[in-house]
């Protein structure tokens, strides 16, 4: 075979795999379903936890009502309704639609005068969804009744409330709307990331594994052409694909924030146009190294469902790894975690999707670094190509 | 929140302390500044309403800036910390050497200079027009700003009013009003009926008030006999306070009636909600302005008339009457109020001790568009209660419409204390 370091046959070659690719409906529709998955995912849940919390009003039952009229009157509140039942078994009042059951003894009046700190009995189920939620309500106007009560018996005996709080604690929040989105939207870039790895899988596995049951491999480095330009085409295909993926699925975050009630969650939405256009911008080197190292991990492996199963734990792993980084509050603001790529790649989208700037000429260096590893994969690859086993592999 | 330092020229200070708390979406609605009470409290301190105003500030940014003399803009405290002196000799002593060790800069003081300030807080923070939320004396800075300033302002909420032509330092009319009130109220309450004529006992109290009893009274901080006894005119003036809040002023009844067996406690309780408050008036800030616009208006005639026949007499007038005379400020009137056309919400408590819903009422009339909340059996400031922090954000998305104010009705009196052991939980029923 004539070793060439560049053959001119690279264009009909590019056009090849970008056909093969972009031809295989099934795996285009699983990238765009998949990018598109998410962020509607991420809004209806937003939309649903706003409502829930918002909106809901908690059902008391409260047993017991006429040893104590005022508690039911101090109870009542915006979120919280009061029931005064006459009779009935905490079980089946909980079953019957009230999110909770209070009920008071006989002598709970008398006790209370008494300063006998008489019991309360709060029933639960704390299977039952918004169980938290309603408790929380419960507590809160409970908290309120329990304050005055305990400010006028002090008072009662001269002694000024403030002394039970011996210090004010004021509490000044010094972040900013879109700094506070950071910690709500800090899964967002580990999913576009994911999104990454999902849409090329399909792809990148029938390009490599798939050709090479398939045979046409073989006849493709048959051809008068450096095995480098193969991975080098193979890769620019499948990047391409994973990259349209994660594109599809910035535009639809985007495109539905304004319908997510970000504002009740105390977010702004700062995502600026140029933010967007960056996002896509710097995930392209990624794609390119995410579809390399997946074809190399197909092409070494055994089979086409070995091929698989392999990039399906590599879709997951470096995920993982990010959402693992994030909720162990590792420290990455040191630079130097730029030119680390996934986390590089992280760090921008979590920078740009709260609309904070990101230094150019890091992003830059972490591009290269990235394109860096690209490279060294595709001459890497290229090397593996020249041993006949890998052809044998079946 | 952001801190801004605003300069100013000269004058001695050199820059205006400014907190902000950005709005959540940035829909570019105007911003709503907050103008605190006294004279004399700063506006950072009005920092715990930003959970009230929180559905506000989701669409707005909240400003609070401190003015001069205030908060962090150079407190003017003249040494006062949280205690105020309990006799007014010592007071007034040690207030005439703040001013002559700072005579120049308490002359500077007004709020005239206030209104200048903030329209250039408002340049600094490249505002186009704003809302202003005043509260107690900060309405009287809001409600001038839109005379000086009327271009820069697109509406007004006003909690507490203290209108122009009013003279609020007369306060004894409207603390005995905001107690008669109190007394109605408590005779309709089952529980609080039972105490039967506690007011007799209070104006007894009063009148019979003198050293002997004072030395009874104990510190409701440290639970020791007090140090110093309390003075009749402080007594009065620790009632009078207690009607601020609705909370305090429901253990007012019980504890009178205490003072009857000779139980004293329960009143120094009370006394003591309002002790060693480190929020406390900047009292240098608030005698140059007290004095300057107020005071000097006041003839002895109008507070004799406001004084008669109330439980609180000249007590609190004469606190200001003596500081103003050793803080010899050059008197700087207003003129007249012109008539305005912003939406101004109006909010009034119907016990305020100190400006009663009828200020809001009767001396307003300049304003063409304004809309009148009260709250049945508030006190001083309702901004933050029941219903009405959503009510304030309607108004300031659709400042021209008329207000749905039906559940104002809802907010009520906390339940009055009944005994030692608080609040009765069965309303007076069964057990007696």
């Amino acid at each position: 075979m004539e070793k060439r370091r560049f053959s001119p046959q690279m264009a009909p070659l590019l056009l090849k795999e970008f056909l093969e690719t972009w031809r295989d409906r099934r795996a285009l529709w699983m990238a765009i379903c998949f990018s598109l998955m998410f962020p509607v995912l991420l809004a209806g849940v937003t939309i649903f936890v706003v409502k829930k919390n918002t909106e809901e009003t908690t059902r008391l039952a409260l047993l017991g009502a006429e040893n104590a009229p005022l508690l039911e009157r101090q109870l009542r509140g915006p979120n919280l309704e009061v029931e005064a039942v006459a009779e009935g078994s905490p079980r089946q009042l909980l079953n019957d639609g009230y999110d909770l059951v209070l009920q008071l003894p006989d002598n709970f009046a008398r006790d209370y005068r008494d300063f006998r700190a008489p019991p309360l009995y709060l029933y639960m189920d704390s299977s039952a969804t918004g169980a938290g939620r309603a408790e929380h309500h419960l507590q809160e106007r409970l908290n309120s009744l329990q304050q005055l009560v305990v400010s006028q018996r002090l008072t009662a005996r001269g002694v000024a409330p403030q002394l039970l709080a011996p210090w004010q604690l004021q509490v000044r929040d010094v972040s900013t709307p879109s700094s506070r989105g950071a910690l709500i939207l800090a899964m967002v870039p580990g999913l576009l990331i994911l999104t990454l790895f999902v849409a090329s899988l399909a792809t990148s596995v029938d390009t490599s594994a798939g050709e090479r049951e398939r045979l046409s491999l073989e006849t493709l480095l048959l051809q008068p052409l450096p095995a480098w330009q193969v991975i080098a085409a193979k890769t620019l295909a499948v990047a391409s694909l994973g990259w349209l993926g994660s594109l599809l699925a910035i535009a639809a975050l985007v495109a539905l924030m304004p319908v997510m009630p970000l504002a009740e969650l105390g977010i702004q939405q700062a995502t600026t146009t140029g933010g967007v256009l960056a996002m896509g911008l710097l995930l392209l080197p990624l794609a390119l190294l995410v579809a390399v190292v997946q074809i190399l991990l197909a092409l070494r492996s055994s089979s086409f469902k070995d091929a698989q199963t392999q990039l399906s734990i590599l879709q997951i792993a470096p995920v993982t790894l990010l959402m693992v980084l994030d909720a162990a509050r590792i420290d990455l603001t040191d630079n130097y975690w730029q030119l680390v790529p996934l986390v590089a790649q992280q760090q921008w989208l979590k920078a740009l999707l709260v609309g904070e700037s990101v230094s150019v000429g890091w992003v830059l260096a972490g591009s290269l670094t990235c394109l860096l590893l690209v490279a060294a994969a595709i001459a890497f690859g290229a090397r593996a190509l020249r041993r006949e086993s890998l052809l044998g592999a079946v | 929140m952001r801190c801004y330092r605003v300069p100013l020229d000269g004058d001695g200070l050199e820059n205006l302390a400014v907190m902000v708390a950005p709005a959540v979406n940035g829909s570019g609605r105007e911003p709503l500044y907050l103008l605190a009470g006294g004279p004399g409290q700063a506006a950072s301190d009005l920092a715990p309403l930003l959970n009230a105003f929180r559905r506000i500030n989701r669409e707005r940014a909240i400003v609070m800036a401190d003015r001069r003399g205030a908060g962090r803009s150079g407190a003017f405290r003249c040494g006062f910390g949280s205690d105020m002196p309990a006799d007014l000799e010592t007071f007034s002593r040690q207030l005439a050497q703040c001013y002559l060790q700072k005579a120049d800069f308490a002359e500077t003081l007004s709020s005239r200079q206030t209104v200048a300030d903030l329209e250039r807080v408002r340049r600094f923070l490249g505002h186009g027009r704003i809302a202003l939320w005043g509260g107690s004396w900060g309405t009287r800075t809001a409600l001038l700003y839109q005379q000086w300033q009327p271009e820069s302002l697109s509406a007004l909420v006003l909690d507490a009013v203290a209108p122009i032509d009013t003279k609020v330092f007369l306060t004894a009319g409207a603390a005995e009003n905001a107690l008669q009130q109190l007394e109605r109220d408590c005779v309709e309450d089952v529980v609080c009926a039972r105490f039967g004529d506690w007011r007799r006992q209070l104006d007894r109290l009063l009148s019979q008030w003198d050293d002997g009893r004072a030395a009874n009274f104990p510190d409701p901080l440290t639970g020791a006999p007090s140090e110093q006894p309390l003075a009749r005119w402080a007594l009065a003036n620790a009632i009078r306070t207690a009607l601020y809040d609705p909370k305090a002023a429901a253990q007012l009844p019980y504890a009178i009636d205490q003072t009857r067996l000779g139980n004293y406690r329960p009143l120094s309780g009370i006394a003591g909600l309002f002790a060693n408050r480190t929020d406390s008036m900047a009292m240098g800030l608030t005698f140059s302005v007290a004095c300057a616009e107020e005071l000097n208006r006041i003839s002895g005639e109008e507070v004799a008339a406001d004084s008669a026949n109330t439980f609180l007499g000249t007590a609190f007038f004469d606190l200001f009457k003596s500081g103003c005379e050793v803080w010899p400020v050059q008197p700087k009137p207003y003129g007249a109020p012109e008539p305005r056309d912003q939406p101004v919400l109006l909010i009034s408590g119907d016990a305020d001790p100190i400006t009663p819903p009828v200020y809001a009422e009767r001396q307003l009339d300049y304003l063409s568009r304004k809309q009148h909340l009260v709250v049945a059996g508030g006190g001083h400031i309702n901004s933050p209660r029941g219903c009405i922090p959503e009510l304030i954000a309607r108004f300031l998305d659709s400042p021209g419409k008329p207000l749905d104010d039906s559940c104002v009705a809802e907010i009520r009196r906390p339940p009055f204390m009944a005994d030692a052991f608080g609040p009765a939980l069965d309303m007076g029923g069964a057990e007696q």
